[in-house]
């Protein structure tokens, strides 16, 4: 078994999970939505396995160019999305967030990244690089099923104002809650290790803790948006929509960090 | 003031600037900072100048925006400060005497009556909330019982725990920004160097590169001694992610360089009307060397170590890496310039001679030469260590926020007629569903109880 094999073999898991998945949307029946968590879960697992196998084979942590660093994003996504489904039962959200998933996965197998595992340049051969990109990645993952659940409030909640009421599902309401709870648990790791073990490491081989480098500002300007949430909803109650549109802006404002200062603004980070 | 600090107060403010900042913090992340005024006029003309007045290519040191960031830290802290009082006085003294209507209001309640003794339900509720965890507190008045059970009860202050963190990294950035300092320290093996505001001297013993196998750069080491009173102290090899420390200064590895200026060159000179001829000159920048038989002086004006040439065909050199070396090289025949032009290492055949006068020499340049030094920053930052701490305590504060979630229950037992009347309700914003089910598991064990 080589790496290689294992990825084709995840994104195949996972591309029929996501079959199941929008089979129990149309057939709306509860049976194969747990085969479509089934295959999720085993999915993970070999994923899970291709990920040691490719820190074994390449002596360094997972996620150093830009095919890693995706696999990465779209295994803590598929684990973030797997333990919320667990607790909350959001199996409607399923089909939605496999197929951001199913992205993230064909983007990493596109001939324009390259997957041969370089050496690391003399920044990154550190410890910090574990900490700082991995609990930064799954806090982040944690903010895009925020974002699916955010959509399919918005469609909830539209739907429930025209008078219909799904059969099927969760309610608006609980998708409201959902979504807050993504956020809430995914807002500390992102701080943790988007911000915090950021300046440390920065700390460490650059000489300076914070350097508005385009990396730095996106991330700062992403943890702007979800306090901004946070703040609007804890302490001035809001809700629903508004709450939605900002953790939808949160997650784009992530994903920019996360892809578009690469390559769109240059900067210290410019890793690709 | 009264009014100046209300307007502080409130949390609508702190959105505004929040969402101010994070306009202004987009807009830095695409204008280029801190470059050069000539750069901004070719890339926004006009608008340069409005963009230099208005501090927006400095904006993150501007005086607007820093003055954005103080008006926001004063916000935090009278926002905090207000409703801490409130807080503590809740979490210390609370008041267990609510209204019925009160706690009815709460999302979790229950009213139920049981016909049993008061006394034997509160020794229920203790067994109960202390297997829960539950920190229990009740008064008495006019033959009712007030109980306040609560949970986690820290978690109340993660959030003021992370202001006051935030704060505390805010004036680490002040420290740093006015006390701190930074150099870049060019050093060939061998080399002292001396720098500002410190009381010893820095010395590079050995630098050394070390490449992968396919020739792309693992790592670059350095060898220092720190020399104290004409002394050595402490000798540390450092590496990138491995700086040293010594009294208050850091020294990292921040890359390394060429000594172009002193590069030695080696040209290949031939003829084209004779392939069997070749001679082999060594040279440096400036000098002067003859070529006797043709009676020609030749000399390299200029060794460009990455040669490029932008729109408007000035030549530059785009890294100080050497992947396209080029020499510059003027032929002189007495007092006569002969030809010049660029000569490129990579493409011997792609040379740009202009010959004033016709020639039968052609040039190629064989290999070149310079000493490597190393580059190492010098940083000093007072701040830093306050920073750590504000980190800490913005990661307690928010895991307790989040992770700690308090809980509360609230109960009214009132007897009347031999029977006992509960009024319950709970209320935990953070985790609602975990105070359900404490609640439920509460109520029954009342139920059971007779």
């Amino acid at each position: 078994m080589n790496e290689s094999v294992l990825f084709l073999t995840t994104f195949f898991l996972y591309i029929i999970s996501t079959f199941f998945y929008f089979a129990f949307i149309l057939a709306k029946k509860d049976n194969l939505a747990r085969i479509g968590f089934k295959f999720a879960l085993a999915g993970l697992f070999t994923h899970t396995m291709a990920l040691f196998l490719r820190t074994f084979e390449s002596g360094h942590a997972p996620f150093t160019n830009m095919y890693e660093s995706l696999s990465f994003l779209a295994w803590g996504s598929i684990l973030a999305y797997i333990l919320i489904e667990r607790k909350y039962n959001s199996r409607n959200a399923g089909p939605y967030f496999m197929l951001i998933v199913i992205a993230l996965m064909a983007l990493a197998s596109s001939p324009l990244m390259p997957k041969e595992a370089m050496p690391l340049i003399p920044a990154l051969q550190s410890y910090w690089l574990w900490l700082h990109v991995s609990v930064t990645l799954i806090g982040e993952a944690f903010f895009a099923v925020a974002f699916i659940i955010s959509i399919m409030y918005l469609v909830a909640d539209t739907r429930e104002r025209q008078g219909k009421i799904e059969k099927l599902g969760l309610s608006s309401d609980k998708l409201d809650f959902i979504s807050y709870k993504c956020i809430a648990v995914g807002f500390p790791l992102f701080t943790l290790g988007g911000l915090i073990f950021g300046m440390i490491w920065a700390y460490k081989a650059w000489g300076r803790y914070w350097s508005w480098d385009p990396k730095e500002t996106w991330s700062l300007i992403t943890w702007f948006v979800f306090a901004i949430y946070l703040h609007t909803r804890i302490v001035m109650g809001w809700k629903g929509r508004r709450s939605a549109f900002i953790a939808i802006i949160g997650f784009l404002a992530a994903l920019f960090t996360y892809f578009g200062v690469n390559y769109l603004l240059a900067g210290l980070h410019s890793y690709t | 003031m009264k009014s100046v600090i209300r307007s502080f107060s409130s949390v609508k403010l702190a959105i505004v600037l929040l969402i101010i900042i994070t306009i202004a913090s987009v807009l830095g992340t695409f204008i280029p900072q801190q470059r050069s005024p000539a750069e901004y006029v070719s890339r926004y003309g006009q608008m340069a100048n409005i963009l230099i007045k208005l501090e927006f290519t400095t904006l993150y040191r501007s005086h607007w925006f820093i003055s954005l960031l103080i008006l926001f830290g004063i916000n935090i802290i009278v926002c905090t400060l207000t409703r801490l009082s409130q807080k503590v006085k809740r979490t210390f003294s609370p008041q267990l005497k609510k209204k019925e209507k009160e706690i009815l209001v709460l999302k979790t309640k229950e009213k139920i009556r049981k016909k049993c003794d008061p006394t034997k339900i509160k020794d229920v509720l203790k067994k109960e909330f202390s297997s829960k965890h539950y920190h229990l507190r009740e008064e008495e008045k006019e033959n009712r019982t007030y109980i306040l059970a609560r949970k986690k009860i820290l978690g109340l202050f993660g959030a003021d725990i992370v202001h006051f963190g935030i704060l505390i990294i805010l004036s680490g950035g002040i420290v740093s920004g006015l006390g701190g300092f930074r150099k870049n320290l060019s050093f060939s093996e061998g080399e002292i160097s001396a720098f500002p505001k410190a009381n010893f001297k820095l010395r590079l013993d050995k630098f050394e590169t070390e490449y992968y196998p396919n020739g792309s750069v693992r790592d670059w080491k350095s060898t220092l001694t720190i020399i104290e009173n004409e002394k050595p102290k402490i000798t540390k090899i450092i590496e990138v992610n491995k700086p040293l420390s010594y009294k208050g200064f850091v020294f990292y590895q921040s890359s390394c360089g060429w000594d172009w200026k002193n590069s030695i060159l080696e040209i290949l000179v031939k003829k084209r009307s004779d392939p069997a001829f070749s001679k082999e000159i060594r040279t440096k920048l400036g000098e002067k060397v003859s070529l006797e038989e043709e009676n020609i002086q030749i000399s390299v004006l200029h060794f460009i170590p990455d040669f490029v040439v932008n729109e408007k065909n000035e030549i530059f050199s785009r890294s100080l890496q050497p992947n396209n070396p080029a020499i510059f090289l003027e032929g002189w025949h007495e007092n006569e310039k002969i030809f010049s032009g660029w000569i490129f290492a990579r493409f011997p055949d792609f040379s740009r001679i202009h010959s004033e006068k016709e020639t039968d020499l052609h040039f190629e340049l064989k290999d070149f030469k310079a000493n490597q030094f190393s580059v190492i920053q010098a940083a000093k930052d007072p701040g830093v260590n306050i920073i750590w701490l504000g980190s800490v305590i913005v990661i307690i504060g928010l895991f307790l926020a989040f992770y700690w979630p308090t809980r509360e229950i609230r109960m009214i037992l009132e007897e009347s007629n031999g029977e006992t009347e509960i009024i319950a309700g709970g209320i935990a914003a953070k985790n609602p569903e975990a105070l359900q089910s404490d609640f439920k598991e509460v109520m029954s064990s009342i139920r059971r109880t007779n």
